[in-house]
């Protein structure tokens, strides 16, 4: 299996150093503007003013919510959501493409011909899966760590929660279309319903913050889990939450496995 | 060492797969597995392997059952796809070698011999490769590792006749160290050529399994003959055809009967000759469609 590893690691690497490089430049890029935005946000706070609180909410900004004056809750309202929509999509397709890919390309038949079991494959490939959005969340926690010692006072909770809660969402995300690869091997059909789903549970996530009526979806939005507001003020990720996503993953995987070891495969 | 007993696969999607399969293939035989595409071969293959899974019915390698010894049989067995889809971004020494690692220790000089005879270009991608070259991986992949079994799913297309013939090579050399083959092809000659028996299938089910030998004694000819008077196809001809003034069928009663017939007729030119395993094998289609 080892071997299974370092092989798929390998045909992943150009694609996660593309990614990484992208989450990395985009944190980059929203940490560098700070300073020229940080005397104009008395004259922001104003502004912001008149948008209704339901608005300033979605975007983290509400009562309650981030000072966008403040190092951290600036990149908790501009550069966090980034890293996490464009994280969360690079999960979702190295999830979604991981094994369909296999199936796609035809090449699972070589695969599956040598002596090794479903189960490792399944196995070694989501520890692959699991290790590349690990590397990319440290890449980006390196970038995160030089920033916030430069521009304000570094709070190691709030950098390792700012670095690594994204992992969470995009390993729901990357689990999820895990397990949809299993049944729909066409991998550009897989691609489309992983996106869909970023997309998407970001959609509810704003719904869920902008409508009294729909609070209750923040339960199902991975966005909210991962929530920078928590992140900034209370330094934590609520325990319900990291309950409900330890529990998607797990089952999500685990139905992978579960599907996967007793399908024919016909490609 | 291959063993089929009423084996069925129904596919949800597509109506056919196998039906009833009773097989059972000798240790150091090469077993030659023939029909037309869509027959049921690359089922029967994909069984073996485990890629899908028996409906009814069992198979075993060596004693081992196919869902769940899977692991224990794939590490004896030597697979070459009719269809070759490797990692298009790899290099074939890389892909060779990842081939390799999961049977353990590769044997160099052989795989050296393997390479040059085959005139195989290790430094290429993949991706890079004709039809035919990546074949040629897909060869020395299977048979680097030195398989107790080898199952070949039409193993020659792509190749030119040279490297053809180079494989047999390849093959009978594995038969000697007491290999068992099973060669699943669409192309007869090539498998009159290697096989000691055959399986003939159809539509999913095995009609009929003999040794090449025996095929060959079978008492049709291949009749050919020029002549002005006209001659009725009978149900004893098989193949009837006219072509250049020329009227050819495959005579599949006895040869008496063949002598009288002829008799009748006014020949200006005739030969006959053994059929071709072709020839027997659209006589045994055909028998079958009429039963």
């Amino acid at each position: 299996m080892k071997k299974l590893i370092t092989t798929e690691f390998k045909r992943n690497l150009r694609s996660l150093i593309l990614w990484t490089s992208i989450v990395a430049g985009m944190a980059a890029l929203m940490l560098m503007l700070y300073p020229a935005f940080k005397d104009a946000f008395s004259q922001l706070e104003e502004l912001l003013s008149i948008y209704p609180e339901e608005f300033l909410e979605a975007f983290g900004m509400g009562e309650g919510g981030l000072d966008m004056s403040d190092f951290y809750g600036w990149f908790g309202v501009e550069g966090y959501l980034f890293v996490n929509l464009i994280g969360g999509s690079y999960a979702a397709i190295l999830g979604g493409s991981i094994l369909s890919k296999e199936e796609d390309d035809k090449t699972i038949e070589f695969l599956l011909s040598k002596p090794i079991s479903r189960d490792r494959i399944l196995f070694g490939k989501a520890i692959v899966v699991a290790l590349n959005l690990l590397l990319l969340n440290t890449l980006v926690g390196i970038v995160l760590l030089i920033a916030f010692t430069i521009y304000g006072d570094l709070i190691v909770p709030v950098w390792l929660l700012f670095s690594y809660a994204p992992f969470i969402l995009q390993m729901i995300f990357a689990s999820l279309s895990f397990l949809i690869s299993v049944f729909i091997t066409k991998s550009r059909k897989v691609l489309s319903i992983a996106l869909g789903i970023v997309i998407g549970m970001y959609v509810i996530d704003l719904i869920s913050k902008l409508t009294e009526e729909f609070e209750y979806l923040k339960y199902i939005t991975p966005y909210e889990y991962i929530n920078a507001v928590s992140i900034v003020n209370d330094q934590m990720i609520k325990p319900l939450y990291l309950l409900i996503s330890v529990l998607i993953i797990g089952v999500s995987f685990t139905s992978a496995w579960f599907f996967y070891r007793k399908k024919d495969i016909t490609a | 060492m291959i063993k089929l007993e009423v084996l069925t696969k129904y596919y949800k999607k597509h109506a056919r797969g196998i039906l009833d399969v009773s097989l059972e293939i000798k240790k150091g035989e090469i077993f030659g597995f023939i029909g037309p595409n869509g027959a049921g071969k690359s089922t029967t293959v994909r069984t073996l392997l485990n890629l899908i899974f028996p409906t009814s019915g069992t198979a075993t390698v060596d004693g081992l059952d196919v869902v769940a010894d899977t692991i224990a049989i794939r590490k004896m067995v030597g697979y070459i796809p009719s269809e070759v889809n490797f990692y298009d971004d790899m290099y074939v020494k890389d892909f060779i070698r990842y081939s390799c690692s999961f049977h353990g220790e590769i044997d160099q000089p052989f795989m050296d011999t393997l390479v040059e005879k085959l005139e195989l270009d290790l430094s290429r991608k993949i991706e890079d490769l004709s039809f035919g070259n990546k074949k040629k991986v897909a060869i020395v992949a299977a048979l680097v590792t030195h398989p107790k079994i080898l199952i070949l799913d039409e193993p020659t297309s792509g190749l030119d006749p040279l490297m053809q013939s180079i494989f047999f090579q390849f093959l009978e050399a594995e038969k000697k160290n007491g290999t068992t083959i099973f060669f699943s092809s669409h192309n007869l000659s090539e498998v009159q050529r290697i096989c000691d028996r055959v399986g003939i299938i159809k539509e999913g089910r095995l009609i009929k399994v003999e040794t090449v030998e025996d095929i060959m004694k079978t008492r049709a000819k291949t009749v050919r003959l020029k002549t002005e008077d006209e001659i009725k196809p009978t149900d004893d001809m098989i193949n009837f055809e006219k072509v250049n003034g020329y009227i050819s069928f495959v005579y599949t009663a006895e040869t008496k009967k063949l002598i009288q017939l002829l008799s009748t007729v006014n020949v200006i030119d005739v030969t006959i000759t053994e059929p071709a395993l072709e020839e027997i094998f659209m006589h045994y289609y055909e028998r079958e469609d009429q039963s």
